[in-house]
């Protein structure tokens, strides 16, 4: 990890996105105290945490593989933190049937891990976490281990449990549509470095570079590399087949290369001065993702509706939104060079062929 | 149209049976060799051994007469029975106690990332490897009461003024057996307890620090229960081993002093090769037999009853 810096509001429900081997999860092991950071401080609470055991941070943690103790029932395994904290038997017996309740868990308190099923397992290791109320939850790709349609389910049931809990949560995920639909805000993360930390609409709509822009969004954004230059005091992106001015950059830009970002929803099919030859339709029912080639070798993707149908190697027409286009510096992780959109006021949008 | 589909499906079932036969024929005469060495290496011995202890037999001439029972009713009205079966029993529990203390202690040493650890985990089975004539010669250097260095040692350092005599005298004879014993087989359990440790998710021990447990409580509720299962076959195999273990006591001691550390392997070749009675060995053979199978047979119901 490198010069991470992440400051995390109470209450908050906090995604840590990004592909394998970014950091996430070294991240949450950081914070539960199983691994330990080289230097730098960890805070919870307001109170330094670094050479506290994991026991000792008032924090809970949910494994990717449910980690239940399978020589106990469901009914020792959430009263396991209460009786290593020394809780009386009856507070025991309480705080364990209201978390089993709560969870739908009543009937299953007698049975074995092995003798439950996968979602039904999930829902023990959140007991588990829950029983002691802690100050912080971690969660460490907790749904991974799912079905899609259970995944779904427990997705909607992980909201619902913070809101009506209100405590601070930290999620980590490499599914984009997880930390989407369930973080107040998203810590996307690459190579050990954080690129950007923010609400899921910032991060799709404004992303801070080009690792991000490509990460966030299915399918992903079309990302173009080409040449910036000024001429006549406005700025124009070129690349293969396709010259788009980019009005939206101010004078901080420079000019060489850059990549153009668009998002498939900014790209009108069947309409439009550009034309492009269909080379893949992939069809998901209530829309076609379509990717068409302009030019001798630029692709790009969009999306149409399911009705519509076009056969590859077909030329059809079409737009692109340069409004909505995005522009970054060159490299892997270039950083983002239009100001946030809310205080640009965008000019003649062209494109031309 | 209905008579064809008919004779067809009859036909059918019939090539079927035909088949199943052929079948059937082929698996017998794949399992035979298995059950004709089988019988031969194990059930003939053991009626052998059932009807031989049903006679009175002189070992030189294999000459005997039907006694009937009489072996047994003998058998059990001998005060040397009773003797060498408490002995077995103390033997087999002593030293499999501390094989398994000493064995999942040294698996527990052996699993820590230590820098040494491949080389330990080497070292470690060579009590097992060695023949059991040199372990024994090399104990009894060690345990000599004249020039053993064990003696040496203790008297160097002021802890005995007379040296012991650790193979001739009672309790020594005993503990000695069962501590070499201890120490020749617990490489058995480290290496089947190591193998077990290496699959016990780590998930579950950091699940468990979060929860606040300690290192000592962490043994208890995470290492332990995952070890039930390996140390449930472990201490079935390691008891009918100890029980019927013979080289190591004989060499060591040879049952002495006078009976101390007879055990029934001992006793019963004392009836065949000492005393020339196959009939009663046999007897004796037996009744081993009898006793490890009734242990057997409540071990694993217990062990069964406790996983359910």
């Amino acid at each position: 990890m490198e010069n991470l810096n992440l400051s995390i509001r109470q209450g908050e429900f906090v995604s840590l996105l990004g592909p394998s081997g970014c950091g996430k999860t070294t991240t949450l092991r950081m914070l539960a105290g199983l691994e330990f950071p080289t230097s730098g401080e960890i805070l919870i609470g307001g109170r330094v945490v670094n050479d506290l055991p994991p026991g000792e941070r008032d924090i809970a943690m949910v494994f990717q593989s449910y980690a239940l103790y399978p020589h106990m029932t469901v009914e020792r395994n959430i009263a396991y933190p209460l009786k290593k904290r020394g809780a009386s038997k009856s507070e025991i017996v309480e705080k364990v049937s209201r978390v089993a309740e709560m969870l739908q868990l009543t009937p299953l308190l007698a049975r074995k891990p092995r003798e439950l099923s996968g979602g039904q397992q999930q829902r023990v290791a959140l007991g588990r976490a829950l029983v002691r109320d802690p100050k912080v939850f971690l969660l460490d790709e907790p749904l991974s281990n799912l079905d899609a349609k259970l995944r779904g389910y427990m997705r909607a049931e992980l909201i619902e449990l913070h809101a009506k809990l209100g405590r601070t949560m930290v999620y980590v995920t490499h599914d984009q549509l997880e930390a989407m639909t369930m973080s107040d805000r998203i810590a996307i993360m690459y190579g050990g470095v954080l690129q950007q930390f923010a609400p899921p609409q910032e991060v799709y709509r404004e992303p801070a570079n080009r690792f991000v822009a490509g990460f966030i969004g299915t399918p992903s954004m079309n990302l173009v590399d080409g040449t910036l230059r000024q001429d006549g005091g406005r700025w124009i992106f070129q690349a293969d087949g396709l010259e788009i001015f980019a009005d939206m950059l101010d004078d901080s830009a420079v000019s060489g290369p850059a990549c153009l970002g668009l998002r498939p929803e900014e790209i009108t099919l069947g309409s439009g001065p550009l034309a492009g030859v269909v080379q893949l339709v992939e069809q998901t029912g209530h829309e076609n993702i379509v990717v068409v080639r302009i030019g001798q070798s630029l692709r790009l993707t969009g999306r149409a509706s399911g009705n519509q149908v076009w056969r590859m190697g077909e030329t059809i027409p079409l737009s692109v939104n340069a409004e909505a286009a995005h522009y970054f510096a060159d490299g892997p992780t270039g950083r983002r060079l239009n100001a946030p959109r809310r205080a640009t006021s965008f000019r003649n949008l062209q494109s031309v062929l | 149209m209905t008579t064809l589909s008919q004779a067809s499906s009859v036909s059918m079932r019939a090539e079927q049976t035909r088949l199943e036969r052929r079948y059937a024929h082929l698996g017998l005469l794949l399992i035979a060799p298995t059950v004709l060495i089988f019988s031969a290496v194990i059930v003939y011995p053991l009626i052998s051994a059932i009807y031989m202890s049903l006679f009175s037999i002189f070992t030189p001439t294999l000459e005997g007469k039907w006694v009937g029972v009489d072996n047994y009713v003998q058998l059990l009205s001998a005060s040397e029975f009773w003797w060498s079966l408490l002995n077995n029993l103390i033997w087999t529990v002593g030293t499999l106690t501390l094989q398994i203390v000493f064995g999942i202690g040294m698996a527990l040493v052996l699993h820590q990332n230590i820098w040494f650890r491949s080389l330990a985990r080497s070292l470690i089975l060579f009590p097992y490897f060695i023949s059991t004539v040199v372990a024994v010669l090399v104990w009894k250097w060690l345990f000599n009461d004249l020039y053993g260095i064990l003696n040496h040692l203790m008297m160097s350092a002021g802890l005995i003024d007379m040296p012991i005599d650790y193979l001739g005298d009672m309790p020594n004879a005993m503990i000695s057996v069962i501590l070499v014993g201890a120490w020749k087989y617990f490489p058995f359990v480290v290496i089947a307890v190591l193998a077990r440790l290496q699959s016990i998710p780590d998930q579950l021990y950091e699940a468990a620090k979060i929860d606040g447990a300690g290192a000592v409580a962490r043994f208890f509720d995470v290492t332990l229960p995952q070890l039930r299962e390996v140390l449930v076959v472990i201490v079935m195999l390691r008891a009918i081993w100890d029980f019927k273990e013979f080289d190591l006591i004989f060499l060591l001691t040879g049952g002495g002093p006078i009976i101390s550390t007879q055990t029934l392997p001992l006793m019963v070749y004392k009836e065949a090769f000492a005393l020339n009675q196959l009939g009663m060995a046999s007897a004796y053979a037996v009744v081993m037999m009898a006793i490890m199978l009734f242990f057997m047979i409540v071990y694993i119901r217990k062990t069964r009853e406790k996983s359910a």
